[in-house]
């Protein structure tokens, strides 16, 4: 019998939930940094990350050695490492005889490994006799029923099936099954990197692979089809619901299993449901695929393997499962340990060699030796654990006087302490790091300016703006300013030459305005080099072409390769010249007014009755004329009944004539219906003066520039330049949603020297100067050169100081690749700045460099007030720094916007910096050495993996050990408390963050002097003293 | 003279003759027994084969052949590496019959011999190394070596390309002659002697994915030390020295 509609949507539902705990995953053209436990964010972070762990069978945390050596370079506060163990001993119960907080303290910072083994079968008293060098005391054995209940706590109750038979049968169905997953998924999602499409994907993921499954999945379908007597159902939650009841899975169960299946590939898992849920994704939209497919062709692929497997006299449901482990539990114990990761090495053949035979009185032997054999290794190695901690604290006598009450207090809180030791480790770092930023915050004002700065520069909150903002402020008279990269303008941009839209802000917001860059150069003929390299391209990607031509012309891709390799910099730059530059382009940034949009509608709608005249008459252009279009057009549009221009220039009867017209309706769309829906996409186009002011003004005001405007203004955005890089939106703007930030540079500035903008600025008290000038710039952060961009625009009297400018941020660009460059390679500390600068630009053409700079590796810190707070300090290129002046908020509206946008996006990238450090594998991607790009939208580790989703062990490793420090993001509001807390209690999801502990945040009152830090569920007030070089240290304040 | 074969059939293994030598060397202990059995053990039948007188009968060929691919089969899913080495040396000395139906040099036979043996020594050597640190030298359960004691590592992979008959390496000297000398009077042995070759490089292969490659083991062990590094790649040296040296001869 077929589901229900109700049982299908109950299915829907639950597959829907399953999916909510696994992130996103956008395509990599446009790389967004995620949370990769965002959907775990409801829940505190330590109580998060045991979740997500076990979710994703990762680590949470480094391993205790790398916090070792963390502390042995003083990046961890020992004395707050000391008060947590001390509070942590508090809530349990010391062995008698013990100092239990100097021995977790020598077990934190003396040992390297697990103190506290998992021990299966050698109790407390065991490990007592091991340490006395004693026999172990006799004791029963376990009965069938105390095994078999040992057995299926080992397998946790949403276990899939076959992992289950994996885990006690030593098969590889779950490989198996996520290669042919991953097999079906890279056919059908592909967006255009295969030669051959996978047919019928239109009809969906779960239709469209069902149809081109092998033999082995048919056959199954055939069987289920007979034993339900009736034809299997064709959709996916049919097809689950019928493979749940086959499998015998519970129906109480369903939830837990959807939540594995999601899991277990959880990067094409989350590459799925970010499709599905997003609109107007032309992939989705035409080759539609939900989380319900992935899970129907999971279950129909696991039925189709457990039941080839058949032969082998494994169980295929789970209540033969269940049967095999009541009525054989010593053999299926015996098989949970060979196949599991506890196996005692030296059984390792004997047991073998007993399951292979299935002799029962050889299994029971064998199992008890076994018992035997792991209680006496289980009580040694513990006990040598505890030897060696006893050692290391100096209290071996200690140990030895403990009874085995004693030693199962004392295992019970190591357990419990390794359990939660990373926390601790991670507070004691954080409390470091805040030190450290602490000492560099000054709450002394600015002096104040005779004269106005030769340049203000914004610059992006990225953590690499900091270094460049630093050295542009040394080398001059620079003011810099930090904004997020979208220059708070959320931009729809259509480049020129491109077909499709780019969306320039984070992912949180929906831009409604489409910007258009357009140029007023004629169209050019292609390039002979572009044509030259298109027919390559098509060389390359046929699929016999490569079997005929390698030898012809072969050896033409052996002189790019040599090129690219032995002289990347003089080879990329003998090819940007012989490719078509871009020509000067103009953004079409001012909406039409409705006579306008009118006006373009018509024109289309006349240029296409023209072509279709052209075209269905074959009538030449002299011959139509502006009277039959508009005949035509008024009759389309049923404003007319024909056309006589064009009957009597064709002699056309008028069953012809309202044919011809009917057709121009059906098409080519010349109808009311869709004319209005051009209008309505003609609208989008630009913004409208009011939003255009509103827009400078909440710029301006939100990093609290409202006054004493340079002569030049630059709005520089960001983006990077790397070679052979699938990672390298990845480097560019996060805010400008993975893109590069110069189009919304371009736009901010284009509203800024508009002068009906600046005369409506007037009115709101920001006065621009009328010689100020807005100018675009983009920083490129793979080299650190700043390009200006606009410059034709520029009023003639600037022109003057265009070298000032070009000199001061030049000179800035090569101290700041000096300054960054040696921990990129070795060797570069002895470069001077020129030097430096040029091995950076190399670093971004060399095709074969897999780090070519550490993008926002090391973030740690967001900073949200004036510049004055850090500009004594360096940074090293680890904060987002945004500026803002609260006395210009009264309203809060800026620190929300603030919190709610730059803040989120912030704590997306550090939390992503933080899981791919401390568990690369399977948070990160792993090493892009072995990656290749999967169906052009990410990249997958060999030929064939789950989607590789985090950052790459060359952003965050460094010679395989943390070059990223894993801190949570440390944030600093400069403000009045109570402003400030009200700004963070009044946005829901920041103050979610905060109570949760995935943001630290502390708040600087200025006017108090004092920090206000949340820990532990509560604000810890301290007063605030000024350590920066070149301030006063202050008084104290009394709290 | 069917008894004397039969009794060679225990030291140039045929099966089921086969299985005493298995049992013998899964009980011996040491590493000095153990390298002393399977050095001298197909020597033994050499020595009773020359007494019998040879070209041996081409019946028995097919039977050893049948025995060399049966144990390469079995070699491809065992995963403890003494076993592993016993069911390689049958499959590996079973050849010896092969030529010694076509040939009566009984010097180069015993060469062929010898060149499967040295390889299996080392490599006994570096199996009890295993076992010592990680408690059995078992495919799968002490997987990525590689990270974990680099040294070691590095001469299992080399020794078990010694052991599949890699080139240089003196056995593959020995395939090549094995098959070049079978090839005019029985073609078809030579394709069988081929897909021996081919199941002992593939067993090699994934025992080597199974043990070499992974993640590293939680914990650290000890690797080798320089000193005896440096002896056990000498003595790979040498053997492939003493391998090119004599396959003039060989061939």
């Amino acid at each position: 019998m077929s589901p229900s509609i109700g049982e299908k949507l109950s299915i829907r539902a639950m597959i829907y939930v399953a999916g909510e705990q696994v992130p996103f995953f956008w395509p990599m053209r446009s790389f967004i940094h995620h949370n990769p436990l965002h959907g775990l964010e409801h829940l505190p972070f330590a109580d998060a990350v045991e979740k997500g762990t076990h979710l994703f069978h990762a680590s949470g945390y480094l391993p205790r050695t790398a916090y070792q050596g963390y502390l042995a370079q003083g990046k961890i506060d020992k004395d707050a490492l000391d008060a947590s163990v001390r509070k942590f001993c508090t809530t349990r119960q010391s062995p008698p005889g013990l100092d239990l907080p100097r021995w977790l303290m020598t077990a934190l910072c003396k040992t390297g490994r697990t103190l506290a083994i998992q021990s299966s079968v050698a109790d407390p008293a065991d490990v007592r006799a091991a340490l006395a060098d004693a026999d172990l005391p006799d004791r029963t054995e376990l009965t069938a029923a105390q095994l078999s209940i040992k057995i299926r706590a080992r397998l946790p109750r949403d276990m899939p099936l076959y992992e289950i038979v994996d885990a006690l049968y030593g098969t590889s169905i779950g490989l198996e099954l996520d290669e042919r997953v991953i097999q079906a998924c890279l056919d059908f999602f592909d967006e255009g990197q295969s030669v051959w499409d996978m047919p019928e994907r239109q009809r969906g993921f779960f239709a469209a692979w069902k149809d081109l499954a092998g033999r082995d999945v048919k056959s199954t379908l055939k069987q289920l089809a007979r034993a339900r007597s009736s034809t299997m159902d064709a959709d996916a939650e049919g097809a689950i619901v019928q493979i749940l009841q086959v499998l015998g899975v519970p129906m109480e169960e369903w939830s837990g299993y959807f939540r594995r299946e999601v899991a277990r590939l959880h990067g094409w898992a989350g590459f799925i449901r970010w499709r599905s849920s997003t609109k107007n994704y032309y992939w989705a939209q035409r080759y539609p695929g939900d989380l319900v497919d992935l899970v129907a062709v999971r279950m129909l692929l696991t039925l189709t393997l457990l039941r080839k497997r058949r032969h082998r006299r494994l169980p295929t449901t789970f209540d033969e499962i269940e049967q095999a482990i009541t009525s054989k539990p010593q053999e299926m114990y015996l098989r949970s340990e060979f196949y599991g990761p506890n196996l005692v090495p030296a059984l390792a053949h004997p047991v073998e060699d007993a399951l292979l035979r299935r002799n029962a009185d050889l299994l029971a032997r064998v199992f008890v030796d076994y018992r035997a054999h792991k209680r006496r290794q289980e009580a040694s190695v513990q006990a040598q654990r505890l030897t060696d901690l006893a050692t290391a604290c100096q209290d071996s006598a200690g140990l030895r006087q403990l009874s085995a009450e004693g030693i199962a207090d004392l295992l019970q809180a190591l357990r419990a302490f390794e359990k939660h030791e990373g926390m601790l480790w991670l507070q004691a770092m954080e409390a470091k790091s805040t030190q450290d930023l602490v000492k560099g915050i000054s709450l002394a004002p600015p002096p104040p300016r005779e004269k106005r700065p030769f340049v203000q520069a914004l610059f992006c909150i990225d953590t690499r703006s900091e270094r460049i903002r630093r050295h542009l402020e040394g080398v001059g008279d620079y003011q810099t300013y930090g904004i997020a990269g979208f220059f708070g303008v959320p931009v729809s941009f259509m480049e020129l030459g491109k077909g499709s839209e780019n969306l320039l802000c984070p992912v949180l917001l929906t831009p409604k305005n489409l910007v258009l860059e357009m140029t007023a150069a004629a169209p050019q003929d292609q390039a002979a080099l572009s044509a030259v390299e298109k027919a390559m391209h098509e060389l390359k990607e046929s699929v016999l072409t490569p079997f005929v031509t390698v030898e012809a012309i072969g050896l033409l891709f052996g002189f790019d390769m040599v090129g690219k390799t032995l002289a990347p910099t003089a080879y990329n730059r003998l090819r940007q010249r012989l490719h078509e530059h871009k020509p000067a382009t103009h953004l079409l940034l001012d909406k039409f007014s409705r006579e306008q949009a009118d006006s373009i509608v018509r024109a289309v709608q006349r240029a296409v009755i023209v072509k279709a005249v052209e075209q269905e008459f074959r009538l030449e252009p002299e011959h139509i004329t502006d009277d039959m279009i508009r005949e035509l057009r008024e009759s389309a549009l049923g404003h007319a009944t024909g056309s006589p221009g064009l009957v009597a220039m064709l002699g056309l009867d008028g069953e012809h004539e309202q044919a011809f017209i009917e057709r121009l309706r059906t098409d080519y769309r010349i109808e009311p219906s869709f004319a209005k829906f051009q209008l309505e996409r003609l609208g989008r186009i630009g913004f409208s003066l009011d939003e255009q002011t509103r827009f400078v003004v909440q710029a301006l005001r939100s990093i609290g520039l409202v006054h004493n405007f340079s002569r030049f203004v630059l709005l520089v955005g960001h983006g990077s330049a790397s070679e052979n890089n699938p990672y390298e939106s990845a480097l560019d703007c996060g805010a400008c949603g993975g893109n590069h930030g110069l189009a919304s540079a371009r736009v901010l500035a284009r509203m800024a020297n508009k002068p009906e903008v600046r005369r409506r600025l007037r009115a709101r008290d920001i006065d621009i100067a009328d010689d100020a000038w807005f100018v675009p710039a983009l920083h490129n952060t793979t080299t650190d050169e700043i390009h200006l961009y606009d410059l034709d625009a520029l009023p003639a009297q600037h022109l003057i100081y265009l070298d000032r400018l070009r000199n001061g941020v030049t000179a800035a660009a090569r101290l700041c690749a000096q300054e960054r460059l040696p921990s990129l390679q070795t060797g570069a500390a002895e470069l001077d700045a020129a030097q430096a600068a040029r091995s950076a630009r190399r670093n971004s053409m060399d095709w074969s460099q897999v780090r070519p700079e550490w993008g926002l590796s090391r973030n740690a810190f967001f900073v949200i007030g004036r510049r004055s707070l850090t500009e004594a300090t360096g940074l090293d290129g680890r904060a987002f720094l945004h500026s803002y002046d609260y006395r210009l908020d009264p309203k809060l509206r800026l620190l929300e916007n603030i919190l709610s946008g730059p803040l989120v996006v912030a704590q997306w990238i550090n939390m992503e910096h933080y899981f791919s450090t401390v568990d690369n594998e399977r948070f990160g991607s792993g090493s892009k050495a072995y990656h290749n790009v999967a169906g052009r939208f990410g990249v997958m580790t060999g030929n064939l993996s789950d989607l590789r989703t985090g950052l790459p062990a060359q952003t965050v490793l460094d010679n395989g050990l943390p070059y990223h420090e894993p801190v949570r993001l440390i944030t600093v509001i400069e403000a009045p408390f109570e402003h400030a807390l009200k700004a963070v209690e009044s946005v829901v999801s920041v103050k979610r963050l905060v109570r949760n502990g995935w943001v630290r945040l502390l708040i600087i009152d200025p006017e108090t002097a004092t920090r206000h830090y949340y820990d532990e569920g509560e604000w810890q007030l301290s007063p605030h003293h000024d350590h920066a070089p070149g301030t006063k240290p202050e008084e104290p304040v009394t709290t | 003279m069917l008894i004397g074969y039969l009794i060679a059939g225990f030291f140039l293994p045929l099966f089921p003759m086969s299985m005493v030598f298995n049992v013998v060397l899964r009980r011996l202990p040491g590493i000095a027994a153990r390298s002393l059995v399977l050095l001298l053990w197909p020597q033994l039948g050499l020595v009773l084969l020359a007494t019998l007188g040879t070209p041996v009968p081409s019946w028995l060929g097919a039977w050893a052949l049948a025995t060399a691919i049966l144990y390469g089969i079995r070699a491809l899913s065992l995963r403890d590496l003494s076993t592993w080495i016993g069911f390689i040396a049958v499959a590996a000395w079973s050849l010896v019959w092969v030529p010694a139906a076509v040939t009566d040099q009984t010097g180069l036979l015993h060469l062929h011999a010898l060149s499967f043996s040295i390889p299996l020594i080392l490599l006994t050597v570096l199996g009890f190394g295993l076992k010592e640190r990680f408690g059995a030298a078992y495919a799968g359960l002490s997987s990525g070596l590689a990270r974990t004691v680099p040294r070691l590592s590095s001469l299992l992979v080399i020794t078990v390309l010694a052991t599949i008959a890699t080139p240089l390496f003196p056995n593959f000297f020995t395939m090549l002659a094995t098959i070049t000398l079978v090839t005019p009077a029985a073609p078809s042995m030579a394709i069988a002697v081929a897909v021996v070759w081919l199941l002992l490089t593939w067993a090699g292969a994934r025992l080597l994915q199974d043990l070499v490659i992974g993640p590293p083991f939680p914990d650290p062990k000890p690797d080798l030390d320089r000193k005896t590094t440096w002896m056990h790649g000498s003595g790979l040296a040498v053997f492939i020295v003493i391998g090119l040296t004599l396959s003039g001869s060989l061939l």
